[in-house]
């Protein structure tokens, strides 16, 4: 790190060399006089000594944390010597807003002082977030010289999507044989009530059903059915992304499935889950926090990465793909190549449920508000409702949701058939 | 707050000139310099302000060959202090715009700036002395060197002008 003269410096000798020339023009002695504290500026502001050092050590709040929550990045400047101003820049990346302090700030540092500079973000959207660290730049007397350098302390922070509580899921047709929340169809020990049917040696005396044995007169039990766990995979459209950056239909999708993936671990089901796009990536299905940390990782990283290849679902393992699973399909269906990969899930016999993000409140908050506008967002709702019923006639289950109002509401208003012929197990 | 002090030395230095002489020409060319330099002080762009304070040099020297009056060192001091400080105030509150200050910044600055101001009055005062005395004595053979000054003041000025409109913003 080294002095380097600033642009001030030609001003100042601007002036001087005016006020000089001036002076000899006009044979003015007292005009000659004023180029005097210009230039007296001028030697007072060299720098011949390499400037002080700054030492710089930072630390951040948190390294995980969910959309529009605050993370606050404390650095702590000490010098070892004098230092008359000091300036600290923290580049921020897009989508991050100071909530508290300034992201650029001058201090001045005597010999040994220690200075703390508090800067609060708010992070808007899901991403890695990365603090590079922040720039410093020494300024000699008067602004004519300064001496910059970038303290590289790479802080990474990662940006989940928010989650919001869902109160209606979709329910598993088939369930897994380990206990959970779901009712299974299957008869077994339990506590929600099944058939009745007469006694067998081996029952238990407290499944006996008074009522029917009274009115039969001969003994009667009553069933259970069994509370099971099931396998959801979560599969997700990247192959096609509208709106504005940072409110786009992908973030709406990976926010949903960020939102269902949390409420099914909750559920102790397993989740897993597949990116549908340029890059097929995948998530084993699995249990716990854990399960849910590593399901939020791969969720920030969702992003569309354009490609012409269509990607087959059919070369996904079985052991990320159960066929026993209930498959959540989150997508704008804009694509038609994961339209043809969710009809022909449906055909498979997987138990699936499109959740259809709507890219078109999406666009509209993207566009300055017209009429034109608001009638072309009005065509393309009736245009999208026709094409997601010709959708359900070709047998998907499809839940309309704007990506605006909460996935609850939408869910809560999906109706899906009676699961009668479910398997049992 | 640092732009209405800009705006005020900008004033200062341009009532300068009208306190030597306010002729007719003097006042439009005072004028111009005092509305380029208040449009400099307060978008805080330090050329723009430099070529306000240049107007105003003219102006200051018009006025001191029309009055024709002896010459007065202090003034001339007093002007190029007032330069400094109003150079170094623009470029101060160009680069902490938006910015957080600590404690203690801008008195530190302003001490700075003071005390190169004195410094700078203070030897403008002693060199007009110094000349003073020693002008009769090294009057003859003194003449080559006042005229290298006014060609060193000259390409000074076209270097320093061809650099300010080249140069890229760094800062």
């Amino acid at each position: 790190v080294s002095w380097r003269p600033t642009a001030l410096n030609v001003s100042c000798l601007t002036l001087a060399g005016w006020a000089l020339f001036l002076g000899v023009l006009t044979a003015r002695a007292d005009l000659i006089l004023v180029a005097v504290p210009l230039i007296v500026a001028l030697v007072a502001g060299r720098r011949t000594a390499p400037p002080a050092t700054v030492q710089l050590a930072r630390q951040v709040s948190a390294d995980r944390l969910f959309e529009e929550q605050r993370v606050t990045a404390t650095s702590t400047l000490r010098a070892d010597a004098d230092v008359s101003l000091v300036e600290v820049f923290e580049p921020l990346p897009p989508r991050v807003e100071v909530e508290a302090g300034r992201a650029h700030a001058f201090f001045r540092l005597r010999a040994g002082q220690e200075v703390r500079w508090e800067l609060t973000l708010r992070c808007g959207g899901r991403q890695r977030l990365r603090l590079g660290g922040p720039h410093l730049r020494l300024w000699g007397p008067l602004g004519l010289a300064a001496a910059e350098t970038r303290r590289r302390q790479p802080q990474a922070v990662a940006v989940y999507p928010r989650l919001v509580p869902l109160r209606h899921l979709p329910r598993p047709v088939r369930t897994q044989p380990y206990v959970g929340n779901h009712v299974s169809p299957a008869q077994g020990e339990g506590i929600e009530p099944g058939d009745i049917r007469p006694f067998a040696p081996g029952d238990h005396v407290r499944h006996v059903n008074w009522r029917a044995t009274l009115r039969l007169n001969t003994l009667h039990v009553t069933q259970h059915h069994r509370e099971r766990n099931a396998d959801v995979v979560l599969l997700l459209d990247t192959l096609s992304e509208m709106g504005a950056p940072g409110a786009t239909v992908v973030d709406a999708a990976v926010r949903g499935a960020a939102t269902l993936a949390a409420a099914y671990l909750g559920r102790k089901d397993r989740v897993g889950l597949i990116e549908y796009g340029g890059q097929l990536r995948w998530v084993r299905p699995g249990s716990g926090r854990a399960q849910l940390q590593r399901l939020l990782d791969t969720l920030v990283e969702a992003s569309v990465v354009f490609t012409y290849v269509t990607r087959d679902l059919e070369l996904i393992p079985r052991r990320i793909l159960p066929p026993q699973a209930l498959v959540l399909a989150l997508s704008p269906l804009l694509d038609p190549r994961f339209v043809r990969a969710a009809v022909d899930l449906a055909a498979r016999g997987f138990d699936l449920v499109v959740i259809a993000v709507s890219p078109v409140e999406m666009v509209r908050a993207a566009m300055p508000a017209s009429p034109v506008v608001d009638v072309a967002a009005r065509l393309w709702t009736l245009e999208r409702r026709a094409q997601l019923d010709e959708h359900r006639r070709r047998g998907l289950t499809i839940v309309d949701w704007d990506g605006v109002a909460p996935l609850d509401a939408a869910l809560a208003a999906a109706h899906r058939p009676r699961l009668r012929l479910a398997l049992a197990r | 707050m640092t732009r209405a002090a800009a705006v005020l030395l900008v004033a200062a230095v341009v009532a300068f000139p009208l306190a030597a002489f306010p002729a007719a020409p003097v006042t439009w060319l005072a004028g111009a310099a005092l509305v380029v330099g208040v449009l400099g002080a307060s978008a805080l762009s330090v050329p723009l302000v430099t070529a306000g304070a240049s107007i105003a040099l003219v102006a200051h020297a018009l006025a001191l060959v029309l009055t024709r009056a002896p010459a007065d060192p202090s003034v001339g001091a007093a002007l190029g202090a007032a330069l400094v400080l109003l150079l170094a105030l623009v470029h101060f509150a160009a680069r902490t715009h938006g910015a957080a200050l600590g404690p203690g910044v801008v008195a530190g600055q302003a001490r700075q700036w003071l005390v190169v101001a004195l410094a700078g009055f203070a030897s403008a005062v002693a060199l007009s002395v110094v000349a003073t005395w020693l002008g009769p004595v090294l009057f003859g053979p003194s003449l080559p060197i006042v005229i290298v000054t006014g060609v060193l003041g000259a390409v000074l000025t076209a270097a320093g002008l061809i650099a300010l409109l080249t140069s890229r913003q760094s800062e």
